[in-house]
């Protein structure tokens, strides 16, 4: 009978779903990124492997669930905003620590809000509107704005160029401690080989269900390491091998090799963004709106995309800036202004718009393999409507260089993943490198800005995507997925645009 | 002999400053911008001029290179603006992997290298000569990189025998980190070993038809002896050259292998520099690698004298 049972039970262990077992706590695990972090302070740069590895370490008084929807991390409670908009009060969480073993206060997140406010791009953004931060209490700090902003919530929520908690005695420009409140400390750090981190005992995780970024943080490992391998082709052997648990950023076509190895399995996130083709408003051969359409209207994105991605696996044709997941999809102004593909058309409107037949430059790097292959397709197609082309093949250091440089390009390419507010875009700004600043610009994004009504907020996003395709200061080409991959032992991990590995757990 | 070497060492001391002054302007009109690639791509401009004034890059090129020159005699390479830390100590942290690796496929090519070049000539003609003069010039046209990838297909991902990439995690022991070089180790060693067989052979064929050898054999010397101690004495100057020189590319850091293999090594850093436009380590290691390359040659020269008694300077 004893022996029958014994059966049963090992029966029912082997046909229960591996979802439904409980993930075991310790291990550690590998993770294979695509290079070494310029800093491990998230507050300095917008660069997403800088947030990927420092969102362990730091945490911010907000977060994005799975739905994209602001959800309180170090706060209690999404903020209390007054009628005006213009007064946010944070509750905080008690029995906060730090990994130096003090308790976080309200002094230490207005001093961690002042240095955001002073250092992070996303933090300046925010600063124009901001009158004063204060700590009401110990457990309470309240922002006061000059005029309501209703992005506040998601660049407090965002994990680069971050709105983290710091110390109020570690607030030094060029960070040398790397002190948070996130589920992982920083143990050792060997540049170009390993990223350390191990399990903080003195953490608190929110109650509940995981969601996300949000919820519960269960620490199940004892160790994470993220190791560079900038090498793509490197990451995909190594990722067939079993060398890593995680590997970020894989070429698409090493899709099918994943998916028939046997220590690991690919994950695709779908979409994970959009290549853009940015345009220079400010100066040059496009500066005229109409020479702007006329391009736009000679381009296939059909075939950009698919000379890019080879596969509708991992393309698709989408001409709103949101994809359909996100509560901001709208086709606003799309009809009849994406993937026209008619260089007879653009060609009499570009004469009509006196195009005098310099060279468009367009500025491209092979940094990412797909942006040139765009670049290639869309100047034999720029060609066939007439217009000269230069194109400019650089390597992605002097890109980001040239493009801060009004008189030097007409077209630069760059691709983004999709950011949970449209607030946090960077080409919005009028000061990012397009340098769209039009009376239309202006007011659609300051009314949008402004609105605190959720509801009246989708709708005047929309009326932002419908002056971008009337004016064109960028055009979306369409959305592409990501692919990376995970050994087939790791649980508690699934596809993101920023991978989080808090709820990560290895089967033995 | 002093007046020799104190004359090297003056030319010694032109070539490095030609070399400092030729990678920094190199460097400087190189467009890029470590700030733009720090900050990352959303960074605003007003961010990007502020950091270059922190690192002192809006300074003009004649003013940084002074500060440059001043910071060098000093003995100070200066700070890594993406690492921050020293450039020194950030070149100490890839000189193992680098040097092992050196150590490594220098042993693996002369193991293979050494005793086929001397059968081969020895046995001029013979199927061995034919066959490893043949897979010697068919070794030598290889990338070693391409080998590297070959390498790793097989015994990394078909047979898992060893790690594709990496120098071991924290902690790793000495005989881990070593089993993380073999197969980089064996691609360079693999391609090395052909151009010091080639060698190896030319030289001894070169000593095997001279006169004392030919008198060492009429005196009924074993014939062993005549190859290993006479032959192979004399015939060692070339071969220690081409020794020397293979160390020094190796040393300055294979820089592609190393690459591929995901070895954080000095050609890693100095690939990595580049793509950062992290300019101090660029040219530290730069500066240093030239410095080796110097020394190595004049080691050489100083080892002829000591193989060779009939060398003078």
């Amino acid at each position: 009978m004893k022996l029958k049972l014994a059966l049963l039970a090992t029966i029912a262990l082997v046909a229960m779903p591996s979802y439904l077992m409980a993930q075991e706590r310790g291990g550690v695990i590998n993770v294979a990124t695509v290079g070494e972090p310029p800093t491990l302070d998230p507050m300095t740069s917008t660069a997403d492997l800088v947030g990927i590895v420092t969102q362990h370490i730091f945490e911010t008084l907000y977060t994005f669930d799975a739905k994209w929807n602001v959800t309180p991390l170090l706060a209690e409670s999404l903020p209390e905003i007054s009628a005006d908009g213009k007064t946010y009060t944070i509750k905080l969480r008690d029995g906060i620590k730090f990994h130096d073993g003090s308790d976080m206060t309200s002094e230490d997140v207005v001093a961690s809000l002042n240095r955001w406010t002073k250092l992070a791009s996303r933090g300046k953004q925010a600063a124009e509107f901001i009158e004063t931060i204060t700590a009401t209490d110990p457990a309470t700090v309240t922002i006061q704005l000059k005029q309501s902003y209703a992005p506040l919530a998601s660049l407090l929520a965002f994990n680069n160029s971050a709105a983290i908690i710091l110390p109020a005695e570690k607030q030094a420009d060029v960070m040398t401690d790397f002190v948070g409140t996130g589920p992982y400390t920083l143990k050792e750090r060997k540049a170009d080989q390993y990223i350390q981190l191990q399990r903080f005992d003195g953490y608190k995780s929110r109650e509940g269900e995981s969601d996300g970024y949000g919820g519960a943080r269960h620490q199940y490992l004892d160790e994470i390491r993220f190791v560079p391998v900038p090498d793509p082709n490197t990451r995909v052997e190594a990722a067939v091998s079993g060398q890593y648990d995680y590997i970020d950023a894989l070429p698409v076509e090493s899709f099918d090799r994943l998916k028939s190895a046997q220590a690991t399995q690919p994950l695709v996130l779908k979409p994970f963004g959009y290549p853009i083709f940015v345009f220079n408003t400010a100066e040059g051969n496009v500066k005229n709106v109409e020479i702007r359409r006329a391009i736009r209207q000679a381009l296939s994105m059909e075939d950009m995309l698919a000379a890019a991605f080879g596969s509708t696996d991992f393309y698709a044709l989408d001409g709103n800036i949101y994809p359909s997941n996100f509560a901001w999809s709208t086709d606003a102004g799309v009809e009849g202004n994406y993937n026209i593909a008619d260089p007879e058309g653009a060609k009499e409107a570009a004469t009509a718009a006196g195009y005098d037949g310099k060279p468009i430059r367009i500025l491209t790097s092979r940094q990412y393999e797909f942006h040139y292959k765009m670049a290639q397709v869309a100047a034999e197609y720029l060609k066939l409507a007439g217009f000269a082309v230069d194109l400019q093949v650089v390597d992605w250091a002097t890109l980001t260089q040239r493009r801060a440089d009004k008189g030097l390009w007409d077209i630069y390419i760059t691709h983004s993943p999709f950011l949970p507010e449209p607030a946090l875009i960077g080409s919005l700004s009028p000061s990012s490198p397009g340098w769209w600043n039009t009376p239309a610009r202006n007011a659609a994004v300051a009314a949008f800005s402004s609105e605190v009504d959720p509801e009246k907020r989708l709708k005047l996003w929309a009326d932002v995507q419908k002056a971008m395709y009337d004016e064109v200061p960028y055009m979306k080409i369409g959305d592409f997925n990501g692919v990376s991959s995970k050994s087939t032992k790791l649980e508690g991990v699934e596809a993101s645009p920023w991978p989080y590995f808090w709820n990560a757990s290895v089967t033995k | 002999m002093i007046r020799y070497i104190l004359q090297r060492i003056a030319g010694m001391i032109v070539v490095m400053f030609l070399v400092v002054t030729i990678v920094f302007v190199i460097v400087r009109v190189t467009p890029g911008d470590p700030a733009a690639v720090m900050l990352g791509p959303d960074a605003t401009p007003q961010d990007i001029a502020e950091l270059r004034t922190r690192l002192g890059l809006d300074q003009s090129i004649v003013a940084q290179y002074v500060f440059y020159i001043g910071q060098l005699l000093r003995g100070d390479l200066g700070q890594s603006i993406f690492l921050n830390m020293p450039v020194t100590s950030a070149l100490l942290d890839r000189a193992e992997p680098t040097f092992f690796l050196t150590i490594f496929s220098l042993v693996i090519a002369s193991v293979i290298a050494l005793p086929i070049g001397i059968y081969a000539a020895y046995r001029r003609g013979s199927f061995v000569d034919q066959a490893s003069t043949t897979i010697a010039m068919l070794a030598a046209s290889i990338p070693s990189f391409w080998l590297g990838l070959i390498l790793m297909q097989f015994f990394a991902v078909r047979f898992n025998i060893f790690p594709v990439s990496g120098y071991g995690g924290p902690g790793a022991s000495f005989g881990e980190r070593m089993y993380h070089l073999t197969l980089p180790a064996f691609a360079l060693g693999l391609v090395s070993s052909a151009l010091i067989l080639r060698f190896t052979r030319a030289s001894m064929l070169d000593v095997l038809g001279d006169d004392y050898i030919r008198t060492a054999r009429a005196k009924g010397v074993v014939e062993r002896r005549v190859v290993l101690k006479h032959a192979l004495k004399n015939a060692l100057i070339p071969i220690l050259t081409v020794l020397g020189l293979t160390a020094a590319v190796l040393v300055s850091g294979a820089v592609v292998t190393e690459t591929v293999f995901g070895l954080p090594g000095v050609g890693n850093l100095v690939v990595s520099a580049v793509l950062r436009r992290d300019y101090p380590v660029i040219q530290g290691a730069l500066l240093v690698i030239a410095g080796l390359y110097v020394l190595i040659n004049f080691a050489i020269d100083m080892l002829y004298l000591a193989v060779d008694p009939r060398v003078r300077y």
